[in-house]
């Protein structure tokens, strides 16, 4: 399984993270040797399996859809980065 | 681990089970702050060398003691785990509590509720005594991924503890706490737990509550405990597990009850799978022998024990990868620095504030995953990675499903390498994969199983066994593994 630094890049961009040079450099062999090992799938005889993972399970639950009050607004946003009065505050995304 | 038994352990604190300490402080013969305290002084005079700990939370764990004793004083009925310290894996929230994952995303992060699982241990009267140490995010076999620090195995301390619940099972196999909770993705408890010589269950999935536990993969995740006998093991979990409406993949049926009381009925025409895909080139000779040692003692208590093809159960590492890789990169897409987690310094825009968090928040193999996971569900490779891993874990439930048709059980090692040394496996990715492989078709099938202490190497290092049982089979794998316990009557 060939893999470019190209292809790293792509990646890296998809999943939203940065890596220097050396990184990818090094990632890009990883990449080559897990995913050659990840191909070990293809030598099994699966044609005729159906992927549904939950096709032979119970139903899927739901519950009722119903606001409930988080008491303390103060220990909910104490991990926020940033805050405006009630708001969290993030970059412009407009001009 | 120290010696010095007197009587029924006495006051021996490293050595007190679970069912000890409850009964003791019930009945009113330490009181639960006695217990917090000699906990501890355990820790402070212990954790130095080990590491197990990232927060000790002596404050409040005193505070938690204080009520018990005041509730049993007033007269009300004291809970099932009165007075007990339990020590909680770091992905598992604590109101009130850091909360970091072993990461530097989650450094500064303080939960603002409890985890259903500490909810109950709290209900029940039992003391959180802290947070343990792991691989970041759980993603690891040796808890060396951790951003904070090393665990060392108490057993063997230039060896690891095993991952990633590494922490737990040091903290526990070193007499620091009776019991701690770790998390199972695809073998974090049982790993660990044959690694440091004691008792890990991963239990069926919709078990025990996911509500607070930080996701890695959402379709494999259970919470289970960890601890020195097959007995603590199942008081444990009649606590921890039950419905949970904030978890919509809770079990909606019945649950089975006493799980400890049921232990010593007995394994007699209990019928015993050995699963001949384990027995393969790369498991080590010593736990070969051990394991298969194991066996027939089992069958010598009445049990049938026959060799049986699984032919999926080798194949399996793949697509644990693949599927967990891509849970991962899908959930660990909500680390974007603004409700939570590390926010960089400096940032023109958003693009830039996320790419930065992440970077700077997430470790090497935390990456590693997210990439993998990214790569296996982009678009051109989804049908041959993570269709294709979907499609074989079908497969494996069906023939997992046909096992259990005639068998009660499967018995095989858990891990197929002894404890490792520190460093040894951590530049290849690749190799420390492989630690998982007899773990992970467990979780890719839902299905309890056990890691019980089954002997040691001739350099004393300790083996475990695991037993996996079908679906809401903890009753059978607990008798099973208490029934060896008895048996081989090893030495801590």
């Amino acid at each position: 399984m060939k893999i470019s630094k190209e292809d790293v890049v792509y990646i890296a961009k998809l999943a939203k993270l940065r890596f220097s040079e050396d990184e990818i450099e090094k990632l890009t062999g990883e990449f080559e040797s897990i995913l050659d090992y990840f191909r070990s799938i293809d030598r099994m005889d699966l044609e005729n399996v159906d992927p549904d993972e939950f096709a032979d399970r119970r139903e899927t639950v739901s519950r009722a859809d119903e606001n409930v009050i988080f008491g303390d607004r103060e220990k909910l946003f104490r991990n926020a980065g940033s805050m405006r009065g009630t708001f969290i505050q993030v970059p412009r995304i407009l001009d | 681990m120290s010696g010095g038994i007197t009587g029924t352990h006495g006051n021996d604190f490293g050595l007190m089970s679970v069912r000890e300490i409850s009964a003791g402080v019930a009945a009113g013969r330490y009181s639960a702050s006695e217990i917090t305290r000699m906990c501890v002084e355990r820790i402070k005079s212990t954790d130095g060398e080990t590491g197990a700990f990232l927060t000790v939370c002596e404050e409040t764990a005193i505070a938690q003691a204080k009520a018990v004793d005041e509730k049993i004083r007033s007269g009300k009925k004291p809970g099932k785990l009165a007075g007990v310290p339990v020590a909680v894996k770091d992905n598992i929230c604590t109101d009130g509590i850091r909360t970091t994952c072993a990461s530097r995303m989650l450094e500064d992060y303080i939960p603002p509720y409890n985890a259903t699982v500490v909810e109950k241990l709290i209900s029940e009267d039992a003391v959180i005594i802290g947070k343990t140490n792991m691989d970041e995010f759980a993603m690891g076999s040796s808890t060396e991924n951790s951003a904070f620090k090393i665990t060392r195995n108490p057993r063997d301390t230039d060896r690891v503890p095993g991952g990633s619940s590494g922490g737990s099972a040091a903290a526990v196999a070193a007499g620091m706490v009776p019991a701690a909770l770790g998390s199972d993705t695809g073998g974090s408890i049982r790993q660990p737990a044959a690694f440091c010589g004691i008792v890990g269950l991963k239990p069926t999935y919709g078990l025990v509550s996911r509500y607070g536990l930080i996701a890695f993969g959402s379709s494999l995740d259970q919470v289970g405990p960890m601890t020195k006998t097959v007995e603590d093991c199942a008081l444990m979990l009649e606590v921890i597990q039950g419905m949970d409406v904030r978890d919509s993949t809770s079990h909606r049926g019945k649950y089975p009850q006493d799980y400890a009381g049921r232990l010593g009925e007995g394994i007699r025409d209990f019928r015993i799978a050995v699963l001949k895909e384990f027995f393969t080139d790369g498991l080590d000779g010593e736990i070969a022998s051990a394991v298969r040692d194991s066996a027939r003692r089992l069958e010598g208590l009445g049990a049938a024990v026959d060799e049986v093809s699984l032919p999926a159960a080798g194949d399996g590492l793949a697509a644990y990868y693949i599927i967990s890789s891509a849970e991962a990169s899908s959930n660990l897409a909500r680390y974007d620095g603004i409700r939570y987690g590390h926010r960089p310094k400096e940032f023109a825009d958003v693009d830039e504030l996320m790419e930065k968090a992440r970077s700077e928040g997430f470790g090497t193999e935390v990456k590693r995953r997210i990439m993998l996971g990214t790569y296996a569900l982009s678009s051109g490779y989804y049908d041959a990675y993570y269709k294709r891993a979907q499609k074989y874990r079908k497969l494996l439930r069906s023939q997992l499903a046909g096992v259990f048709e005639k068998y009660d059980l499967i018995l095989g090692p858990t891990s197929p390498v002894l404890p490792f040394r520190i460093g040894e496996r951590i530049g290849d990715p690749l190799s420390m994969y492989l630690a998982d492989v007899y773990t992970i078709i467990v979780n890719l099938a839902g299905l309890p199983a056990i890691s019980v202490p089954c002997g040691s190497s001739r350099d004393g290092l300790p083996i475990g066994l695991q037993l996996i049982g079908p679906h809401f089979g903890e009753t059978v794998i607990l008798q099973a593994a208490y029934a060896l316990e008895q048996e081989l009557k090893l030495e801590p």
